[in-house]
Formats: structure tokens, sequence, C-alpha cells
């Protein structure tokens, strides 16, 4: 059953944000993606976690679904962040002992490039997985990619590749559940012993799972076939993807973004404590 | 004698999301010591969600299970043992295999116990043979075999742990006639000659009355009717309601009934009927023989 799916989870809306079309959304990321890695002084930062929790308000995504969904992640920040706080040498000397330093710069440095992860996960999972299906997404990259089938780059094997791989992760994911519960039902343990021991008791679910992977795949090549798949030319779409009044709208907040993060660095950066 | 009990057992897929689902809701049900007990109910009633319930792979969110008088939740650090006592055959085991060879394959669970080699060994050497695996595929590799080879070496994996009590999800799923009758024959067998209760789950109305002494017949989360094949089977039209069948015999004599044959109602077997009808023309042939008076 497809209950437990952490990855790609689509969540069923009509808000603004899921209507946009998925180019206008790859669009947005990437601007805000380039928008946090500018950003430098702490208003731009303020700046762009009000249009996190905006896109947030408007995509009507509850919020605890979203910060569920950067739990798994939070050890990531956390140990990335624990490290900076040693690497900055800057500002004023807050506690030292023997080789190790600690300046108030690299807390600061630290809470900030926390902040910017979470930020960029956030609107990432927001506007490409919770707002759009998987088919959508990738129906938009293959069209926004389709100007390098000009200089002879596999395009649409690369999204149909993407696509598979997408659709297959919750059927995986249940097989592993099924094979699990079977070699346990055989009195299989996966939690106790040394790594070596836990290592090797994972034998008994990894080969069945490649054995049915590989079956898999060969079914689906064969289902392909029949049904006379010869690749991405001349292959029509059910659902075509058409911009809209509101996609641009989407890509002039894009600009609009990445222009107030330059502005705000250029002329607040000098006010308040910066990067 | 009950051997596992289930009281007021609930259970929610996906809990506090859009897509939840009760899939058993406050059952309670018994099953019986030293028989073969069929599940029967139709996709989506939550017969596999129970049965992965008595051996701990799924744990109830509400009521308790008891296997042998324990309350198996008690200590759930200890659901491993409840695994040893109560052995479990998923639907489609065969794509459980992952041994070099058979032999090590069915030893798997045996080891896992913790039994030593000669007792592994005699183990695996008896479940093979009841599930009519010979000493030269032992050897080979359980990716070499049939289907139904498998799934009988699957079965024979679980045998080899001398479980109390034996569960199988479907074990004769997409297998032909005889694949069928082999499986389930030999789960027969095993039973008569081990004395373990077996709980069987399908949907097939057939194989149940064939191999069953009771059934238990799941809707929608919740136990329909259960009791002996006969108390079940006749009650055909509470099962057709529920989108069940009764066995295609059980209809016949049904229909023979509506035409104002005197056979009773309960007959589920081909047997069962042979002799019924036997019984029926003698009566009918003894009562043309007294108006005739000879």
């Amino acid at each position: 059953m497809a209950f437990d799916v952490s990855l790609g989870q689509y969540y069923e809306g009509k808000s603004l944000i899921h209507k946009l079309d998925p180019r206008t959304k790859l669009f947005l990321v990437i601007a805000f993606m380039v928008a946090t890695f500018v950003a430098k002084s702490i208003y731009s930062f303020a700046f762009l976690f009000v249009v996190v929790l905006l896109s947030i308000i408007i995509s009507r995504v509850p919020l605890g679904t979203i910060l569920k969904g950067l739990k798994p992640l939070i050890v990531i920040v956390i140990f990335t962040a624990f490290l900076n706080i040693f690497w900055t040498k800057e500002g004023n000397l807050l506690f030292s002992w023997k080789f190790i330093e600690i300046y108030d710069k690299g807390l600061l440095n630290a809470a900030l490039l926390a902040l910017r992860i979470v930020m960029l996960l956030a609107e990432t999972t927001l506007l490409l997985s919770y707002t759009t299906t998987p088919i959508e997404l990738t129906d938009g990259i293959e069209t926004a990619l389709s100007p390098l089938k000009k200089i002879k780059l596999p395009v649409h094997e690369f999204a149909m590749l993407m696509t598979i791989a997408l659709r297959f992760i919750p059927t995986l994911t249940d097989e592993t559940g099924k094979i699990m519960n079977a070699q346990k039902s055989r009195g299989a343990d996966f939690s106790s012993g040394g790594l070596i021991k836990r290592v090797k008791a994972l034998i008994p679910i990894i080969i069945p799972l490649f054995v049915s992977s590989f079956r898999r795949a060969d079914e689906l090549a064969t289902a392909m076939e029949c049904r006379l798949y010869r690749g991405g030319e001349g292959r029509t779409r059910m659902k075509k993807l058409k911009f809209k009044v509101k996609d641009i709208f989407g890509l002039l907040f894009a600009l609009l973004l990445l222009a107030g993060v330059i502005l705000i660095n250029v002329f607040l950066s000098k006010y308040g404590p910066t990067i | 004698m009950s051997i596992i009990e289930l009281k007021d057992v609930s259970f929610v897929y996906g809990k506090k999301t859009p897509y939840e689902i009760n899939a058993l809701d406050c059952v309670s049900l018994e099953f019986e010591e030293n028989l073969i007990t069929g599940l029967i109910g139709h996709t989506g009633s939550g017969k596999s969600t129970l049965v992965q319930m008595l051996n701990g792979i799924l744990r109830p969110s509400g009521g308790t299970v008891i296997v042998d008088g324990e309350d198996i939740w008690k200590k759930p650090k200890k659901i491993a043992k409840v695994r040893y006592k109560v052995g479990m055959v998923m639907q489609y085991p065969e794509y459980q295999l992952f041994a070099d060879t058979v032999k090590d394959d069915i030893a798997y669970g045996p080891k896992n116990m913790g039994l030593d080699k000669d007792e592994i060994e005699t183990r695996v050497l008896e479940s093979a043979a009841f599930c009519g695996i010979d000493e030269e595929t032992l050897k080979k590799s359980p990716f070499d075999l049939s289907g139904g080879q498998k799934r009988r070496v699957a079965l024979a994996g679980v045998m080899a742990m001398k479980p109390k009590i034996l569960v199988l999800d479907e074990p004769a799923a997409g297998l032909d006639p005889r694949g069928r009758r082999e499986i389930l024959g030999g789960i027969k067998k095993y039973q008569a000659e081990s004395g373990t209760t077996v709980i069987i789950v399908s949907h097939s109305m057939e194989d149940m009355a064939m191999y069953c002494d009771r059934a238990i017949v799941m809707a929608n989360g919740k136990m329909l009717t259960h009791g002996t094949c006969a108390e079940v089977f006749s009650q055909s039209e509470l099962l057709r309601q529920n989108g069940l069948d009764v066995p295609e015999i059980t209809a016949l004599m049904a229909k023979l009934r509506e035409r104002g044959v005197d056979i009773p109602s309960d007959i589920y077997t081909v047997g069962g009927a042979y002799s019924a009808l036997l019984d029926r023309y003698k009566f009918a042939s003894r009562g043309k023989e007294a108006e005739n008076g000879i």
C-alpha cells in the first residue's frame, strides 16, 4: 500500500501555485536558489523568509506537512551549521579552548547558513513536490530543456527516465516493506548486533529487491514496446503545457525577487550584520 | 479450544492523512486449535491486515491479540519470539527467496531461531519432503525453479521453523489447478500429521470448501459470519450480498432445491453432493418399491 511515501508527496489542491505551469515553477525555484545564495545582509534573509511564508500561505499546504517533510534533513542542517561555528575566525572571540575558538560572527554565520538551507528546502519542495505532480514536473523539464535536442542531447530519454524513476519509488517502497515483513516472519532481526551483522541482515532484503526490480524493468519494457513506444520522436501529449497570464506574473515575480535581494544587499548591508 | 483470540481489534492505515482507511473495525474472533480455518473475504475486506496482526507484523491501533493465552504486545521487545510460534507465509512468497541454494533458503528461518546444525539439517529435509522438494532440487539455486516450485520452497522455509500456528496468505494465488492441488494438499497432509493449527486466507470458495474445517467470512473490516464450512456455505444469500460466492457445487444443489429436489442446503463438496444425491435416489427408489408392493 502506498501510504507512507515520503518522497514526491503531492498535496492535492487548487491554489494559484498548483495551477502555475511547471516551467514557471522551475524558473521560480532557480531564481529563489540564486537569491538565497546572493543574499548577504540579514534584511535580505528576512525578505526571503517572508517570501517563503507567503508562498506557503498561498499554496494552502499546511505548515505542519512541510515541516514534517523537512524533519529527516534536520540532522544535516544542524551538522553543517555546527561545523561553520568553528570555521569562521572573525568578529569578537567568545570562547577558546586549545585549538577551538568560537567567534560571535561564527555563530551568526552558522545560524544564517541553517536558515538558508531550510528556506531552500522548504521553497523547493513546496514548489516542485507538494504542488506539482511528478508527471507535470518531468513534462516541464522536458519542454524546458527541449532546445538542447538541437545539440543531440537525449532530453526525452532523460525525462522518461525520471518519470519512470519517480513512478517506481512508491512501488519499490511497498515492495521493500513486503519483503522485510516476510523476512521478519522468518525471524530476521534488522535492529540488533554490530555493523557487520546488520549489513549481513540486509542481504535477504536486497537480493529479492534486485531480482524483482529487474523483473519489473523487463515487464515495463515489454509493455512499452507493445504500445509501440519508440522514443520521443513524433510523440504527442494528452496534456499540453501552456503559458497563461498567471505564468507571466510568476516569471515577473521571480525577477522581482532577484532584483529585491540584490537591492537590499547593495543598500541595506551597511545597517545590519552580514554573512 | 481457541489458540488465537482477537478482542476488539481495529486497524487504521495512514492515520491523520487525507488517505485514512479503517481496515479493521473492532473485530473479535477466535481461531480453534488443530484445525484448518479458512479466512474468506473480498479484496479490501481486511483479511490480509488481520492476518498480519497474528504474528505482530502490524500492531493493532486498538484491542488485543492473544496467542496461546498471552497478549503478544505485552512486551513489544519480545515480538520476535511470537514469530517463531506463528509462522507466516505471505502473499507471493516466492519473491522473498534470496539464498544461493534452496537448502540454504529453507534453513534461513531455523538459523535465525538459533538451532544447532543437526537440528537445522533434519528440519530442512523434513519440510522439504512435505512440500515435495527432492534432494536434487535442494542443491539448485532458488532462482532456477518454476513458479510453483519456488512457492513450495518458500512454504518449506516457514514450515522448517515448526510453528505452532501456520498462517498462509493466498497460498494458491496465481497457480494452475495442479499447482493449487499440490500446495493445498501438502498443507492439509502436513496439518494432519503435525497437528499444527493452520489459517488459510483465500477468496476461492472451492479451495476453502475442499481443505478447511472451519471458515470465517470478512467484509468491510468486520466479521460477517463464522462456523464450520457447512454452516457458512449454507448462508448463500448473505455471502452473495457481500459480493462473495458459494462453491459451485453448493450453487448447483441450490438450483436443484429450487426445482423441488429434496436435498440438504449445507452441501459444499462434490463428494458430499454425490452421497446426498445417492441417498436421495435410494430413498426415492425404495419409495417406488414400496408403492409397487415388492
